[in-house]
């Protein structure tokens, strides 16, 4: 075979199709960029929800003097506070369990807000109005069900709260932005697949001649399609070098040095998580070319 | 070298069969007129040859093969066994008259150096040596042709198939490209030739295979253009 015509017909078919190539390149770069985008923003809610998953915790707070609750008569007394605990400890989801008494949480509250605010002779709290807990972690961070609703309800119990009632928003968002992303990306991906249809179509057409006397003379299917399938894998590869740019510039200018700077507790994704993206724009891309050129070459240029 | 057994094709659609049980078998190195007026089906049987089309019944053979059973990826071998030409010269014309016939060389993968030694050998059979950096619209119409027959017999096929060669072409070009069809059957190629121009035939007196309506209307050894020919 050779290699030398296949380049020639690969650099003419380049330039005789300019525009449209450029279209496809364009077309290319942008879905498969909202492609990586949303590779990377799902792998974030993944690592959001791993590490918050495995952090979680189910904090049942206990009743307390003045509870807002009004289920709760008084402060929760032994035997409420040894059944909350049994029904915890019997529990087979619950992987571990600790009581945090009103000290503990007072000393936490203070060291998220600063001491002052709790000392001198008018303090905004005391130790008193710290409600004692229960801080559940659960074997599996999905299965919370089954807890919340064994230990809501029970004597002594002021309120269930789960963390991801907390998290849960950011997380919401980030699988919206995920479904936008891809959604957009499907759009895109349809157009620049109907380019590249119509690419092919018009450089079939452009060389009708010579494909006709390529098959006349006995030139395999392969060899009349192979100038097709090369014009397709360098607007591919150039798609999906701008695409894993794009997700570069985003990473490190979005996240990296955006909102990572500002947002700290959030574990961020980071370069290993955009390799991931790459590589599936890098399959993604030369598929979404190769695949209708190998159709479309099929039919335009049958033997 | 090529025989049709019945061979019947009915193109989708009403309408008689282009072509309709005929049966005809073209000995190697044999030359062969294929007359016949407009929709006789003169194209059908050189399509069906080159395998462009199958028969819709009856068995077509060519170079020994049915080409019928013949797998896709087996035409183009086929194909590199039967040269081609046509009235309309189908010459690329960016293209110079080296470029042209080497082009059928290239795409079947032969080597440069091959290329280098045919294309050269294979003009000068043609006659037309020197001329190789012309491009296709700085010849006559029968040089023109005479590139399309270089092309179609660069490759030394077994089987040269010729669709109306001499219908563009003036009565003193018409007698040079039949020279040159005969110089290639007296190399023991196959020639097959479909054709109106019944001065060409009555003057050559080979075999004429006559078609009408689909049917085989006659096959005689050195026959003219008309039955009565």
């Amino acid at each position: 075979m050779q290699l030398r015509y296949i380049f020639t017909e690969l650099r003419q078919g380049l330039r005789r199709n300019v525009s449209m190539h450029i279209a496809v390149v364009l077309t290319l770069f942008v879905s498969l960029t909202l492609v990586g985008l949303g590779t990377l923003l799902a792998q974030q809610a993944d690592r959001a929800t791993e590490q918050w998953g495995n952090q979680l915790q189910i904090t049942v707070y206990l009743c307390r003097d003045g509870d807002e609750n009004p289920a709760c008569q008084s402060e929760v007394t032994d035997p409420q506070l040894d059944q909350v605990v049994t029904t915890v400890a019997d529990n087979p989801e619950v992987s571990g369990y600790q009581l945090e008494s009103k000290a503990e949480a007072f000393e936490k509250v203070k060291e998220l807000y600063g001491e002052e605010t709790f000392s001198g002779p008018n303090p905004l709290l005391t130790e008193e109005d710290m409600a004692q807990s229960v801080r559940i972690t659960l074997q599996d961070p999905n299965e919370f069900a089954g807890v919340t609703s064994a230990v809501t309800g029970l004597d002594g119990v002021s309120q269930v709260q789960d963390l991801r009632d907390s998290v849960g928003p950011i997380l919401d968002s980030i699988d919206v932005l995920t479904i936008a992303a891809w959604g957009t990306a499907a759009l895109l991906v349809a157009a620049a697949l109907l380019l590249v249809a119509n690419t092919i179509r018009l450089a079939a057409f452009a060389r009708r001649k010579e494909i006709g006397i390529m098959r006349l003379v006995g030139a395999s299917t392969l060899y009349i399609a192979l100038p097709f399938l090369m014009e397709a894998l360098v607007t591919a590869v150039i798609g999906v070098g701008l695409a894993a740019g794009a997700l570069a510039s985003f990473l490190k200018f979005g996240i990296t040095d955006g909102v990572a700077q500002d947002l700290t507790f959030i574990p961020w994704v980071g370069w290993s998580e955009w390799g991931v993206a790459v590589v599936v724009v890098a399959v993604l891309g030369p598929a979404l070319t190769l695949l209708p050129t190998l159709l479309l070459t099929r039919k335009y240029i049958k033997v | 070298m090529i025989r049709f057994e019945k061979v019947t094709k009915t193109y989708p659609g009403p309408g008689a069969p282009a072509l309709d049980g005929v049966t005809v078998d073209i000995e190697k190195g044999e030359f062969v007129f294929l007359v016949g007026a407009s929709g006789s089906g003169k194209s059908t049987a050189l399509r069906l040859v080159l395998r462009e089309t199958r028969p819709t019944s009856g068995r077509v053979y060519v170079a020994g093969k049915e080409i019928n059973r013949l797998a896709g990826w087996k035409v183009p071998r086929l194909r590199r066994q039967i040269g081609t030409v046509f009235q309309d010269f189908r010459l690329l014309q960016n293209k110079n008259v080296s470029e042209n016939v080497a082009f059928a060389l290239q795409v079947i993968g032969k080597s440069r150096s091959e290329i280098r030694q045919v294309v050269p050998e294979t003009l000068e059979l043609v006659g037309l040596s020197g001329k190789g950096d012309r491009l296709p619209d700085e010849l006559s119409g029968g040089e023109q042709q005479r590139v399309a027959i270089a092309r179609a017999f660069v490759n030394r096929p077994m089987i040269l198939i010729a669709d109306e060669p001499t219908g563009n072409l003036d009565p003193t070009s018409s007698v040079e490209v039949m020279k040159l069809l005969e110089r290639i059957n007296q190399t023991g190629t196959t020639v097959v030739m479909a054709t109106h121009d019944s001065g060409v035939v009555d003057h050559m007196r080979k075999r004429v295979v006559e078609l009408g309506g689909g049917r085989l209307l006659r096959d005689q050894v050195e026959g003219g253009y008309g039955a009565a020919g």
